[in-house]
């Protein structure tokens, strides 16, 4: 068995489709209406192909390309239209981040045979861990309604596990990954308590327990692999700058106002987290389009949609 | 002279009486001293022990990547993490054995063609080779090791050395909840009589291997060697 794959290599049944190019261009996008629209109108194509026999289809057809950084990105209020919608996605969105958690833990214990003994056994409690996040998040989108395969894969989560040194793993993974995987842990637990959601709720709140401790495994690694070796910190911290830049996802999870997804603050620092990180994390994340932006281009990019349609014979919904 | 007394649960009109004999007043122990196994063979056996379970959670931690069946990537999810507390607890167990702190050390491969078995093991890669991965690992291996820790178990020192038997019986316990779990899952897989054939081949193959390095201690060669002699 070959080390270091690829996260095109990662093994899916046939109920998984993958694309990675929206969220890329999220994560990259300047705070700029006009840069959205054109990044969003020059993809439409992509994303029409995209959507095809999804329940994305529907919006798409409603309000072009545009759907992706507004309608699914907006915060998940029970009465919102689409709440929904954005709900399927999001649980969907993190059935694939668990999947992929689980992959990356168990590739570190095969690329790193030499690592120390206890690393393993971290790894290996996060493989136990990461399954049964899985299986929670399975049984939590049929709980509301949605199923395994709904929506397209995005494998930039794995991309995060797939460095050939175990501190940008864990930089990366337990700290990048999982601490998003707090933020938006705590905003699914306040969107069951408004809703009266214990299932919900209670399952989270187990899962994000548990993320706390994958935060310590990473924050205890990284110092434990870089305490003599200050370059290798710097560099290490440097990754996790970039993959928490990557997944704020334009600021949809950040410190500002209008965060779709806020900061857990109080869970981060029970993990490890210093106050510098915490506002390295809101300085890397604020750097996106605000949700002003994103509405405004949005509003742009269905008057094109529109109007193509128009041209094209077709009735507008 | 001291009265009879009753053993703990038998009734008056029962004659299962017996005669007191120490201060805890119990039934007679009747284990025997001494084992196949010296302090040093043990930890020798312990070392060897490890490597497998570490080298198994390694490689099943691998495959989780490139097994597409989501429930045989969260069903290995737990099995990693039990495989990875037997490696643990056999570790620790070396140093009471006076063989060492050094849980990087603490394993060791049985001989050269065992570690080569391992790697064996650990060959099918591509996505449409659970079958080959899963069979070679609960077929063969841990099949092995189960059936290893019975016979190390019942032949070592039942008294002097019964925190390896404790040990050991918690890690065949779920290595047989494994085992079942594989056979479960292979059932499902090998729906075709070629597929069931792949199984087979795969276990086969690998048995042969296992057979020639002489098992997980390598001393089934030995044994097979005086046997032919």
């Amino acid at each position: 068995m070959q080390r270091f794959i690829s996260h095109n290599e990662l093994a899916r049944d046939r109920r998984f489709i993958r694309q990675n190019a929206i969220t890329d261009i999220l994560a990259s996008l300047p705070d700029d209406v006009n840069a959205v629209v054109e990044a969003f109108d020059n993809l439409a194509p992509l994303i029409e192909a995209g959507v095809k026999n999804t329940p994305f289809e529907e919006v798409f057809q409603k309000f072009g390309p545009g759907f992706l950084p507004t309608i699914l990105n907006e915060p998940i209020d029970p009465d919102a239209e689409y709440a929904v919608l954005r709900l399927k996605v999001r649980m969907h969105g993190i059935f694939m981040g668990e999947l992929q958690a689980l992959e990356g833990a168990g590739r570190t214990l095969w690329d790193f045979p030499d690592a120390p003994w206890e690393f393993k056994m971290n790894m290996a409690r996060q493989c136990w861990d990461e399954s049964r996040h899985v299986q929670i998040y399975e049984k939590l989108l049929g709980h509301i309604g949605g199923y395994v395969g709904m929506f397209p894969e995005s494998t930039f989560l794995f991309e995060a596990a797939c460095a050939d040194d175990p501190v940008f793993r864990v930089a990366g993974v337990n700290r990048g990954l999982e601490g998003l995987a707090c933020d938006v842990f705590r905003d699914m637990i306040r969107y069951a308590e408004k809703t009266g959601d214990e299932v919900m709720k209670q399952a989270v709140d187990y899962v994000l327990a548990d993320e706390l401790t994958h935060v310590r495994f990473g924050s205890e690694w990284v110092k434990e692999f870089t305490k003599d070796d200050p370059e290798r910190a710097r560099k290490a911290k440097e990754f996790q700058l970039a993959v928490d830049k990557k997944f704020s996802i334009g600021g949809t999870r950040s410190g500002r106002e209008d965060a779709t997804i806020p900061v857990a603050v109080a869970d981060r620092k029970e993990a490890g987290f210093t106050d510098n990180e915490i506002e390295d994390l809101y300085r890397v994340s604020a750097e996106g389009p605000t949700r002003q932006t994103l509405r405004k281009a949005a509003a742009i990019l269905r008057e094109r949609h529109l109007a193509r349609k128009a041209a094209n014979g077709e009735v507008a919904a | 002279m001291t009265e009879l007394r009753k053993y703990p649960g038998a009734s008056n009109d029962e004659r299962t009486c017996y005669q007191p004999y120490s201060a805890f007043d119990v039934p007679a122990d009747l284990r025997a001293l001494h084992g196949r196994y010296d302090v040093d063979t043990m930890a020798k056996r312990i070392r060897n022990f490890r490597y497998a379970e570490e080298w198994s959670m390694m490689i099943m931690g691998g495959w989780l990547a490139t097994i597409p069946e989501l429930p045989v990537k969260t069903g290995l999810g737990k099995i990693i993490w039990e495989t990875a507390q037997a490696a643990d607890v056999l570790g620790k167990r070396l140093p009471e054995l006076r063989a060492g702190r050094n849980l990087q050390t603490a394993s060791e491969p049985g001989n050269q063609e065992f570690a080569d078995l391992i790697q064996a093991v650990a060959e099918p890669e591509d996505p449409d080779l659970t079958i080959e991965k899963i069979s070679g690992m609960f077929d063969v291996l841990e099949p092995h090791l189960i059936a290893v820790y019975e016979t190390t178990m019942r032949g070592t020192d039942q008294i002097a050395d019964a925190p390896t038997i404790e040990l050991l019986e918690d890690i065949v316990r779920k290595k047989r909840r494994h085992v079942a779990w594989s056979q479960e899952v292979l059932e499902r897989l090998c729906d075709t009589d070629a597929k069931r054939d792949r199984r087979r081949a795969r276990a086969q193959e690998l048995r042969e291997r296992l057979r020639v390095c002489g098992g997980v201690t390598g001393e089934m060669r030995t044994a097979g060697a005086a046997e032919a002699a």
